[in-house]
C-alpha cells in the first residue's frame, strides 16, 4: 500500500494538473481524492508540489543486443529507461544477427524477461538481415507478438520489395515503421547539407533525401492499404508532407519526432562534436520550429528518443568515422521539461499523450493513466529539482549524449510499475 | 595570446594574420639574403604526419622546418600500423610518447587535425584536412597577394572551380575576407553550393564573373580523385566553360589581372599551357612564399602546456546558444 499525498496529477486529456492524494493498493490505483485517510500499514510519501503522471513509453530504442553488447545490453538499456521514467520500450532490429526471424525474436524476448524490470518489446525486420532484398519470415515473428516491421537504420531501398511486404503483412495486422532516406542522396555522413556542411567541409545530406522517402513510403502504404509509421522526422518539409497526407485521411499514417530534433540544430555540432551526430541529422532552426509546431498540432503522434548508444571510443573518432546516434532514455523526460514544459511551449498533457499514451496505442497496449481501477504505472516528477547527467547518474552503458555533465531543470523521483517501485530518489 | 595549434583560418584574429604576414616578410628576406639556417627551432622536433599524398606542401614544410634548424621526422603512413587498423588515437598516443614538439598533419578526414590537437601537447599544424581547411595555403596566398598590392583592402579575388571539395577555397576566401578583400566564387552549379557563405558572390557564368572586375583570378585544382560522383559532364566541357583558354588569357592579359593556382595544375583543364608563361602568373611565387610563411607559422606557435580537455565543454561553447534556441 502506497499513499501519495498532495500530488498534482497529469493526464493526456487536460493541461490542468489536478491536486489530490493517490492510494495504490497491490499495484492498482484504488482511490484518488483530497485528504484521503491513511490506511493502516500504508507507506506515505509527501508528494507536495511534485507531479504524478503515467510512466513513459519509448517506441524507438536501440538496445544493441544481440551482437553489440559493448554498446548496450537489455539490462543497461532498460535501467536507463527506468532512470528516465520510461516503463516500456520497443527495440529496433538492427542487431547482429538482425531481429529478422522467430528464432531471434524469441531469444531477445526471453533474454528481456530475465534481464529487464520493464516490458521490452521488439520490432522485426521487413527484409532478411535488413538487406532490402528478400522478405523476412513475418508470421513467426507475429506469433511471438511482433507488430512493428522496420529495417530501421536503413530505408528499405527497393520500393517494390516494401510494397509487396506491405501487401503481405498488412493482412496479419502488422504495421511498418520507416527510417527515411534516399541513400544515393544522403551519402554516408549524417550531417545536414547547408551552411554547416560547407563550413565543416563534409558532404551533407540534404533534407530532400529524407522527405522523398517519407512521401514514397506513405504512398506505398496508401497503395497497399497498410499502416506506415514515419520514424524520427527531422525536417520542416517532412513534417508538412505528413501533415498533407494526414489531412487527406485516406491512408493510415503515424509519425514520431525525437527530442534532439526539437532542441538542437546543426550549429550545435560546432567543432565536430560527435555527440550531435545522428541520422537523420540535426537541421536548422526553421526545422526545429516546424517540428515543434507539428508536435503541438498533432502531426506527430509520438515522441520517441531513437536511443542509440555507442562506446566512448567509437564516438571519440573524427566526425566522419564516428557512428550515428545519441542516447536518450536517461535524459528525454527531463529535457522535454527543461526545454518545453517549463518555458511554456507545451503542457504536461502533451508529454503524457505523446510520450506515454500514443506510443502504447501504436503498439496495441493498454494506456497507462492515473485513474481509479488502473494498474499503477506512473512516475513522480519534481519540477523544482535539477538533474545533472553525469556518467555515474546515467544508466545506459554508453554516454554519447549532448547532455553529458549538463544540469537541467527537473528530476524523475519515483517510478512505479504495478506493485514494484522501480526507482526512488 | 600564445597559440598551440594552427588548425583553421576561421578562428584567427585579424591581428594574428597581420603578425604572421609581417613575420613571413622577415623570413623571406632572411631566406633570400643568406639562405642559411636560423637556430629558431634548434633542439626541437617536427613530425610530419601525412595520411594523404602530397609533394608541395610536404616538402615546403620540411624545408621550412629544416631552415629553422628543427629535427624533422617523416612518419611514413603507408608503412605504419595505420594500415593495420590502428586508430588515429593510438597513433597519436605513440607519437606523444616520442615527445614531438610540432606535428604537421594532413588527412582526408575533415576535423581530424583538431581531434589530434586536443590529445597532444605538441603544436599541431593542419596541412590540409578533407574539404575543411588548409590554413598555411591561405596564408601564403594572402602573402603573395600582399606582395603585389601593399594594401589589399577592396581588391577583388575571383576563385574559380570546385569550391565544394576545396579546403583551399574555404581557407583562402575566409582569410582574404578578414583582410578586407572581396571574394567571389565561379564554377559549375554543382560545385559552387548555394548554401555557401552569404558574404561571397556566387557566379556560374564566366562573363558575368569577369564583369564583376576582379583583380586576381584564383584557379582551384579540379580534384578528380575526390569526385566519387560526377559533378560535370567532362573535363573538356569544364575547360570550355570555366577554364582559362587562350582567348580568355588574352582578355586577362589586357585587363592586367594576376593568376594564381595552389598547384599542382591540370593543364588543359583549369588552364591552358600558355598560362604557365603568363607574365602575371603568381603560381611560382606562391610555391616560393610557402616556405617563408611556414617558417613564420612554426616560429609563432607554442607547443606544450597542460593537455587540454579531450572535448570542449558543451556549456562553454553553447551555453549562450542553447538558451537562445529555447527562449
Amino acid at each position: 500500500m502506497l499513499l501519495l499525498q498532495n500530488t498534482r496529477i497529469a493526464s493526456e486529456n487536460s493541461p490542468v494538473l489536478v491536486e489530490g492524494d493517490v492510494l495504490i493498493v497491490e499495484g492498482i490505483i484504488q482511490q484518488i481524492g483530497n485528504n484521503l485517510a491513511i490506511p493502516e500499514g500504508a507507506r506515505v510519501i509527501d508528494a507536495r508540489g511534485r507531479i504524478l503522471m503515467p510512466a513513459m513509453f519509448d517506441a524507438h530504442v536501440h538496445f544493441r543486443a544481440p551482437g553489440f553488447e559493448n554498446k548496450e545490453t537489455i539490462t543497461t538499456g532498460s535501467e536507463a529507461a527506468i532512470n528516465g521514467g520510461v516503463t516500456g520500450v520497443v527495440m529496433m532490429p538492427n542487431t547482429r544477427p538482425a531481429i529478422d526471424s522467430a528464432a531471434v525474436v524469441s531469444t531477445v524476448l526471453e533474454s528481456a524477461k530475465r534481464k529487464s524490470r520493464i516490458p521490452v518489446y521488439t520490432s522485426g525486420c521487413v527484409t532478411k538481415d535488413r538487406e532490402g532484398k528478400e522478405l523476412a519470415e513475418i508470421d513467426g515473428m507475429r506469433l511471438l507478438g511482433v507488430t512493428m516491421l522496420t529495417d530501421d537504420g536503413d530505408t528499405t531501398g527497393d520500393p517494390a520489395v516494401l510494397l509487396r511486404a506491405m501487401q503481405y503483412a498488412t493482412e496479419f495486422g502488422m504495421f511498418f515503421a520507416s527510417h527515411c532516406e534516399v541513400p544515393e542522396l544522403a551519402g554516408p555522413r549524417a550531417l545536414n547539407e547547408g551552411v554547416m556542411s560547407y563550413r565543416l567541409g563534409i558532404k551533407g545530406s540534404p533534407a530532400c533525401a529524407e522527405e522523398i522517402i517519407i512521401d514514397r513510403d506513405i504512398r506505398l502504404a496508401h497503395a497497399a492499404g497498410a499502416h506506415v509509421h514515419i520514424q524520427h522526422v527531422s525536417s520542416k518539409l517532412g513534417m508538412e508532407t505528413i501533415r498533407w497526407w494526414k489531412s487527406r485521411g485516406d491512408v493510415k499514417v503515424t509519425a514520431e519526432v525525437a527530442p534532439h530534433h526539437l532542441m538542437f540544430t546543426d550549429e550545435h555540432i560546432g567543432d565536430y562534436d560527435t555527440n550531435y551526430k545522428m541520422n537523420p541529422p540535426l537541421r536548422t532552426q526553421a526545422d526545429c520550429d516546424a517540428l515543434l509546431a507539428g508536435l503541438i498540432e498533432g502531426v506527430f503522434d509520438l515522441i520517441a528518443t531513437d536511443h542509440a548508444p555507442h562506446t566512448p571510443f567509437e564516438k571519440s573518432q573524427d566526425f566522419i568515422s564516428a557512428p550515428n546516434g545519441i542516447t536518450g532514455l536517461d535524459t528525454a523526460l527531463v529535457s522535454l521539461h527543461h526545454y518545453f514544459v517549463r518555458p511554456g511551449k507545451f503542457g504536461w498533457d502533451l508529454v503524457v499523450k505523446r510520450y506515454s499514451a500514443e506510443p502504447r496505442r501504436l503498439m496495441g497496449l493498454p494506456v497507462a493513466a492515473i485513474e481509479v481501477g488502473q494498474k499503477a504505472e506512473c512516475l513522480l516528477f519534481d519540477t523544482e529539482a535539477e538533474t545533472t547527467f553525469t556518467r555515474e547518474f546515467m544508466k545506459s552503458k554508453s554516454q554519447n549524449t549532448p547532455f553529458l555533465d549538463q544540469t537541467l531543470q527537473g528530476r524523475v523521483d519515483l517510478v512505479i510499475l504495478g506493485t514494484e517501485i522501480l526507482l526512488e530518489r | 595570446m600564445a597559440r598551440k595549434d594552427l588548425l583553421d583560418i576561421a578562428s584567427l584574429q585579424r591581428e594574428e594574420i597581420e603578425l604572421l604576414l609581417d613575420q613571413s616578410t622577415a623570413f623571406k628576406k632572411l631566406l633570400t639574403s643568406s639562405g642559411k639556417k636560423v637556430p629558431v627551432l634548434e633542439g626541437k622536433s617536427v613530425l610530419m604526419l601525412f595520411y594523404e599524398p602530397s609533394t608541395r606542401t610536404h616538402s615546403s614544410f620540411e624545408v621550412a622546418a629544416k631552415r629553422l634548424s628543427a629535427e624533422v621526422t617523416n612518419f611514413n603512413v603507408a608503412h605504419s600500423s595505420i594500415t593495420k587498423g590502428e586508430s588515429v588515437r593510438e597513433t597519436v598516443e605513440t607519437l606523444q610518447a616520442m615527445r614531438t614538439d610540432y606535428l604537421i598533419v594532413r588527412h582526408s578526414r575533415s576535423g581530424l587535425p583538431g581531434l589530434i590537437a586536443r590529445q597532444t601537447k605538441a603544436a599541431v599544424i593542419n596541412a590540409g584536412d578533407g574539404a575543411h581547411e588548409h590554413p598555411t595555403q591561405a596564408l601564403l596566398d594572402a602573402f603573395t597577394i600582399k606582395e603585389k598590392f601593399s594594401d589589399p583592402r577592396g581588391k577583388k579575388v575571383l576563385i574559380i572551380g570546385d569550391v565544394l571539395h576545396s579546403r583551399v577555397a574555404r581557407s583562402t576566401s575566409t582569410l582574404l575576407q578578414k583582410l578586407g578583400v572581396e571574394v567571389a566564387f565561379l564554377g559549375p552549379g554543382s560545385l559552387v553550393p548555394k548554401y555557401g557563405p552569404a558574404t561571397i558572390c556566387r557566379f556560374t557564368n564566366y562573363q558575368q564573373a569577369m564583369a564583376w572586375a576582379p583583380d586576381v583570378v584564383y584557379l582551384l585544382r579540379v580534384q578528380m580523385e575526390r569526385q566519387d560522383v560526377q559533378f560535370f559532364p567532362s573535363l573538356r566541357e569544364y575547360h570550355r566553360i570555366y577554364g582559362i583558354t587562350n582567348t580568355r588569357l588574352e582578355e586577362i592579359r589586357q585587363r592586367g589581372l594576376y593568376i594564381m593556382h595552389p598547384g599542382p595544375v591540370n593543364r588543359g583543364v583549369e588552364l591552358c599551357d600558355a598560362v604557365m608563361d603568363y607574365e602575371r602568373s603568381l603560381i611560382n611565387n606562391q610555391a616560393e612564399n610557402g616556405i617563408a610563411v611556414r617558417m613564420a607559422v612554426l616560429d609563432w606557435l607554442t607547443p606544450g602546456g597542460d593537455l587540454p580537455k579531450p572535448e570542449p565543454a558543451y556549456a562553454t561553447r553553447y551555453g549562450a546558444a542553447s538558451t537562445l534556441v529555447m527562449t
